[in-house]
């Protein structure tokens, strides 16, 4: 006999003297869950319609592909933002993706089991700063710091790469992106942590018994475990990334072109709404933000709907060899 | 189990000083990765401390800032008491329904829930602009002006999916046999919930709660389109109103001015200790919560 019959039974039993006060109770919990869900639906419908006559002047291929934004003409295309969007996500992730999974590893394998928590929640402290107050750091601190090396790389390096030639202003996409992967280095790491650690013992333990170090314990075993659950981590750590608002706003240099160089100032969708939206008064501009918001919420329900694809599989491959 | 063994096995061919050398640079590397992600915290930590503190005094909390940024004096009273107004509304709101969408969730089931799982997901994920965005049209369009109450519509939509996850978390963790007590006991569904399963999540649902209200302090985008900011003093959730993110912000985008520097990195350091504070709080109660043997 399963669990869930056996309940149901006696679910059965016990419905017949209360069932108008259970019914009340349903009835209220349906009630508060319409009364939110249809809002927030009607919420996201009410957004597309204002955004339908930026649709409809330049369609919607047109409006994710155009290359020019120029509020004064009633030009707008969203390619500037998505390619600083992408640019900026791809340096975040760079930098960020083997850092996170090292110190995942080095909570989960290497430090002793009191010095753990410790680590994890210092770690953790990191997720917690308001982004705004990155931004403040970023812009008073960090960016001036990263500009000498900015000029070093467009001095050598750069004078054969256009990609990443000077001039070098201080604020841009390479600044942005130094931002935005110290903000999602703990995201990764919580969730990549919590992948190792569902690690069966058992299978370490062979490892250790046939003679392995650490290291052949994390080759061979740990790492192919967890591989689709570091990946789903890495993808929500990218989520993160393309939706970061105020902190890169205020370290992008905000011009609303595709920069020749990483060094360059530039916008992420996420940015561009954020900055103009409270100045737009040319014809369109406002819906014009508002569609790039929209764009924005298709990339990052995507990216979403990825990693938690990519998550029930590391689930279900996790169950089978426990 | 056995196929990734005797992988093992065939690869532990190698010379041990070799194997010693990996283990090491293994180590290196993973403690060099820590060591730069906390260079930021502790640089931020610097920051704040080194140039924040100097912008406190009782004047910093009791006066309004003054009409002009540049300008030097006054304080951040009215941004204090906005992102207090603001948020705690929200999370007056947020947490009633957020419980409530969970215990239907897990209680009921069928179409209903599946759409209401799907939506908090949809949440979960959404970048807060986007949030802001979606109040602006709800909100402000509707009522033809910014206003505390939309700000605080913005931080309860970006609460309720994190009080969600928590609640739904520890229901489903709720044991087996206290479930199959209660329906032995003959115990009405409603008050199984609301005198058994929530207090026994009681604590793991505040530590969801404190998180919630740390993430919504910090929010300055959804601000923007909805709470706008303002210079005055007001009680009045109708009207636009000040908050710590959007002051740090607007002062920040002007830091030129030394008076507008300052005034940012002093509220940066009294949000930060706001944040932390019920950040770490929470995180305190859930240990506190969990047996001493998981801690």
């Amino acid at each position: 006999m399963t669990p869930g019959s056996h309940a149901g039974g006696i679910r059965t039993l016990a419905r017949r003297p209360g069932l108008s006060q259970d019914g009340w109770f349903r009835l209220a919990l349906r009630g508060v869950a319409l009364l939110v869900i249809v809002p927030i639906l009607w919420m996201m419908v009410d957004t597309f319609s204002v955004t339908v006559p930026v649709w409809e002047r330049f369609g919607i291929p047109g409006f994710v592909v155009g290359a020019r934004w120029a509020p004064s003409f009633t030009i707008y295309g969203a390619l500037p933002f998505i390619y600083g969007t992408i640019l900026t996500s791809a340096i975040a992730m760079l930098i960020a993706v083997p850092v996170a999974v090292l110190i995942a590893l080095l909570i989960t394998e290497i430090l002793p089991a009191r010095a753990r928590t410790a680590v994890a929640v210092t770690v953790d402290l990191l997720a917690a700063i308001p982004s705004v107050v990155y931004g403040l750091w970023g812009l008073l601190v960090l960016v001036p710091f990263l500009r000498p090396f900015e000029q070093a790389v467009a001095g050598t390096l750069g004078t054969v790469i256009p990609f990443l030639a000077g001039p070098t202003p201080g604020p841009s996409y390479f600044a942005a992106g130094v931002v935005v992967s110290i903000m999602i280095v703990p995201i990764i790491a919580a969730l990549s942590r919590e992948v190792f650690a569902a690690t069966p013992r058992l299978q370490r333990e062979a490892v250790r018994a046939l003679g392995g170090t650490r290291w052949d314990v994390i080759r061979t075993v740990v790492l192919p475990i967890g591989r689709s659950g570091v990946l789903a981590a890495i993808i929500l750590g990218l989520a993160r990334a393309i939706g970061e608002t105020i902190a890169v706003t205020m370290v992008i240099g905000n011009a609303p072109k595709i920069g020749a160089s990483i060094f360059s100032p530039g916008f992420t969708l996420a940015s561009v709404i954020a900055n103009e939206f409270n100045e737009a008064n040319q014809e369109l501009h406002p819906e014009a933000l508002i569609a790039l918001g929209l764009v924005l919420l298709v990339i990052s329900v995507l990216v979403n709907g990825l990693a938690i694809l990519i998550r029930g599989r590391f689930a279900r491959g996790v169950g089978r060899v426990a | 189990m056995s196929r990734s063994a005797s992988l093992a096995a065939e690869r532990l061919r190698s010379t041990s000083s070799a194997r010693r050398a990996r283990e090491r640079a293994l180590e290196i590397c993973a403690w060099a990765s820590l060591v730069l992600a906390l260079v930021p915290l502790v640089a931020i930590g610097i920051f704040l401390i080194g140039q924040g503190v100097r912008s406190l005094s009782l004047e910093f909390f009791t006066s309004d800032p003054p009409g002009d940024l540049s300008a030097t004096g006054g304080g951040i009273r009215n941004a204090v008491v906005g992102t207090l107004m603001m948020t705690g509304l929200a999370t007056l709101v947020a947490v009633p329904v957020g419980i409530a969408l969970a215990v239907f969730s897990r209680e009921i089931g069928g179409r209903v829930a599946a759409a209401v799982r799907f939506v908090v997901d949809v949440l979960a994920g959404l970048p807060s602009i986007v949030v802001g965005i979606f109040v602006y049209s709800l909100v402000v369009v509707a009522t033809g002006h910014f206003s505390g109450y939309a700000g605080a519509v913005a931080l309860a939509v970006i609460e309720l999916p994190v009080i969600v996850v928590a609640t739904d978390e520890l229901l489903r963790l709720t044991d087996r046999r206290i479930d199959e007590g209660t329906r032995a006991l003959g115990m009405l569904r409603w008050r199984s919930f609301l005198s058994v399963f929530i207090p026994t999540a009681l604590s793991g649902i505040i530590t969801g709660i404190m998180l919630a209200v740390s993430r919504a302090i910090g929010e300055t985008a959804p601000l923007i389109f909805t709470a706008l900011g303002n210079n005055f003093f007001t009680l009045d959730l109708n009207e636009p109103v000040q908050a710590m993110p959007l002051l740090i912000y607007r002062n920040a985008l002007n830091s030129a001015f030394p008076a507008a520097r300052d005034r940012a990195m002093g509220t940066a350091l009294v949000l930060v200790v706001i944040v932390l504070g019920f950040n770490l709080a929470g995180r305190w109660i859930a240990r506190r919560a969990r047996p001493a043997d998981q801690r």
